[in-house]
């Protein structure tokens, strides 16, 4: 069988999660890769890639419930802020008006995931009961009243405007706050959150890829193609729908839990509208329904920063040359790009990486 | 009672101002099964126009106003021919988020011109001072909200009216109920399109300029209380214009109570809930009725065929 990656002569094989030798080979590159660099990039682009694979593993998450079983959410972001929270508030430092109990991280981290999967299973009466757009109003209500909690609730978030500092990380009573010695080497704090945002992001991606090739992500895959369909076939709406949420909260707020950590404090206003909008420009622009999408996706917006930061370097420009702020110009690179990829490329990078890979698969013969 | 009448005033004041971006909703809804998150921005931008030509320029108001209407319609057509027709005939949602994107472009570059000090609205009647009011009964009438309630009470009568008797209105309503037939009954429907977004501008630029002028300003978080036409619509149901108006004033309604309530209710019952809580009150009714009426309250019901 040497030599015909594409045959298979057993379903196993053929649903398995790295299905051809390409595919190991460039994952075991990608990761090594990863890895490596982060020995030699500067803090800040550490800080870039530490986001990008934490966004991805929420970007997945939004993946579940939008891409797979096809129900609108605009409240992504909630969902991070809350897992956010719920981190910062018992791994946390206290004082005297913010609470905070320093727990493990081995509480902590578990906890940020599940306080938002229960979170949104009690909100998931509403998405079985709506469907198509008044879902997708209603959960823009819910950004309005989630960012309203935390920027009132002071004793969790600080306030709007002033915030809290996030979760500290002490995993069996060891604080890692300052970085560790292994061996003779030192690894920073930065290092230390990338290393473990990689191991918390392969979870993640083996998770996703398992619930899609399982029963439950066919169902979803059912529900979203046509849901009466899919009632019909015996498919238990309410059940999938509301562990659809349920799941795509939990990766939000594990994520959440994290994403923050690195810069060490939290603002409330930071969950606005637009922040759960990039959840789903980063599903939409990498390509929602798949696995490898939402992670183009993530790559590419966050490091959009860091590439712009470049570029006016690069041409020696200082950032009162240009008309607009970075931040500014990021925003409406990154309008034009949820626009551009809906008009012309629905599938996202997914569908342009997937039409690349057909056509040098069928090289010379490719039209 | 003057409390009562004085919140249920300025509840029917802030409806009336729904009720102009929510009617350009439904009709866009109506006319192309499109909803439009960007309604809101565009209700800013328009503000933000006036602002630019009547305060910046020193142009007289009243010209930078019309001016403003107009400019405003115009993007907002050219937003529909740019970005809108190519999607004709893609799933709703898909359309729904391409105005999400729609609304992050317009809210960039005009965050980026307000900066960070609230920009005035230029005042239409000099004499008159900072839009005055009028007390009867011990009831302040702000000129600004009866102006708003004046607006859209002609904005429905004309726009009854027009769709009643002009031909574009009997085109208009031959599109939304269905387009291919129009198609081929030689009504030109790209140029209804332009035109439902052309109207749903003038009134969104009709609406920023009351939530902005006077004393409230244009500042980067004025969209936000635009956005509140969105529940209204809900509520009223998306494909109704009875709907939307029923719906903002019951938006309008409960924000102007629960602002003069909640104190009152808060030192009786000795809960907080806390600052702007009238802000969020709208979110919650929206919740309240969908569950209850899924389509809303004068939507029709959507039929599926399996």
């Amino acid at each position: 069988m040497k030599g015909r990656p594409n045959l298979y002569t057993d379903y196993r094989k053929e649903i398995a999660i790295l299905n051809t030798t390409t595919q190991k080979f460039w994952a075991l590159i990608g990761l090594t890769l990863l890895i490596i660099s982060s020995f030699f990039f500067s803090q800040y682009w550490m800080y870039l890639i530490t986001t990008a694979l934490l966004t991805a593993v929420a970007a997945w998450g939004l993946n579940i419930v939008s891409g797979f079983a096809g129900q609108i959410s605009l409240a992504h972001g909630a969902f991070v802020g809350i897992g956010t929270y719920v981190s910062a508030v018992l791994g946390g430092v206290g004082s005297s008006y913010i609470r905070g109990y320093e727990l493990d991280m081995l509480i902590w981290l578990p906890l940020a995931g599940i306080v938002p999967a229960i979170i949104g299973l009690i909100i998931s009466p509403l998405a079985v009961r709506l469907k198509g757009l008044n879902l997708g109003l209603v959960t823009l209500g819910l950004v309005f009243i989630a960012s309203y909690i935390f920027s009132n609730w002071n004793s969790v978030t600080g306030g709007s405007g002033i915030g809290r500092k996030t979760a500290k990380l002490k995993i069996f009573g060891i604080d890692f706050n300052d970085g560790f010695y292994a061996g003779s080497y030192h690894i920073e704090k930065d290092q230390f959150i990338f290393f473990l945002s990689l191991i918390l992001f392969i979870f993640a991606g083996i998770g996703v890829k398992n619930l899609m090739r399982s029963k439950i992500g066919r169902a979803y895959a059912a529900i979203r193609d046509r849901d009466i369909a899919a009632e019909a076939i015996g498919i238990n709406l309410y059940r999938f729908k509301a562990s659809a949420f349920a799941l795509s909260s939990f990766y939000a707020g594990v994520a959440g839990s994290l994403i923050f950590v690195m810069s060490g404090g939290v603002d409330p206003t930071q969950f606005n509208l637009v922040y759960s909008v990039t959840f789903i420009a980063i599903v939409i622009v990498g390509g929602a329904g798949t696995v490898l999408g939402p992670l183009f996706g993530a790559a590419f917006f966050s490091l959009i920063p860091g590439v712009i930061k470049y570029f006016l370097h690069f041409f020696g420009t200082t950032a009162d040359q240009v008309p607009l702020h970075p931040t500014q110009i990021e925003r409406l690179v990154f309008g034009l790009l949820l626009i551009g990829f809906l008009i012309f490329e629905s599938r996202g990078l997914w569908g342009i990486w997937f039409r690349l890979r057909n056509y040098f698969k069928a090289w010379p013969f490719s039209y | 009672m003057t409390i009562f009448l004085q919140a249920s005033f300025e509840g029917l004041a802030l409806g009336a101002v729904y009720s102009l971006v929510a009617i350009g909703l439904v009709l866009i809804y109506k006319a192309m099964d499109v909803l439009s998150f960007a309604q809101p921005a565009l209700a800013v931008v328009g503000a933000g126009i006036i602002s630019a030509l009547a305060v910046d320029r020193g142009i007289n108001f009243w010209v930078a106003f019309i001016l403003a209407l107009i400019m405003t319609g115009i993007i907002g057509t050219l937003s529909e021919r740019i970005f809108l027709r190519p999607m004709v005939g893609e799933p709703v949602f898909s359309v729904a988020i391409l105005t999400l994107g729609l609304d992050v472009l317009y809210r960039t570059v005009l965050d980026n011109w307000i900066g960070v000090n609230p920009r005035y609205m230029g005042d239409p009647i000099y004499t008159w001072g900072e839009f005055g009011s009028i007390t009867i009964g011990g009831v302040i009438l702000k000129f600004q909200e009866i102006g708003a309630l004046i607006t859209a009470i002609l904005a429905v009568l004309f726009l009854g009216y027009f769709f009643k008797v002009s031909k574009y209105g009997l085109a208009m309503r031959a599109t939304s109920f269905d387009q291919e037939t129009s198609l081929a009954q030689g009504i030109n429907v790209g140029r209804i399109f332009g035109l439902v977004w052309f109207i749903a501008g003038i009134l969104a630029a009709f609406a920023g300029f009351f939530i902005t002028g006077g004393f409230n300003l244009l500042t980067q978080a004025s969209f936000v209380s635009a956005f509140r036409a969105l529940p209204a619509v809900v509520i009223g149901g998306l494909d109704s214009i009875p709907g939307a108006i029923v719906g903002s004033i019951i938006i309008g309604l409960t924000q102007g109570y629960v602002a003069y309530y909640q104190f009152p209710f808060e030192s009786f019952t000795g809960i907080n809930l806390g600052n702007g809580f009238s802000l969020l009150a709208p979110y919650l009714i929206m919740f309240l009725i969908l569950i209850v009426k899924p389509d809303g309250l004068f939507g029709t019901e959507e039929v599926e065929r399996v």
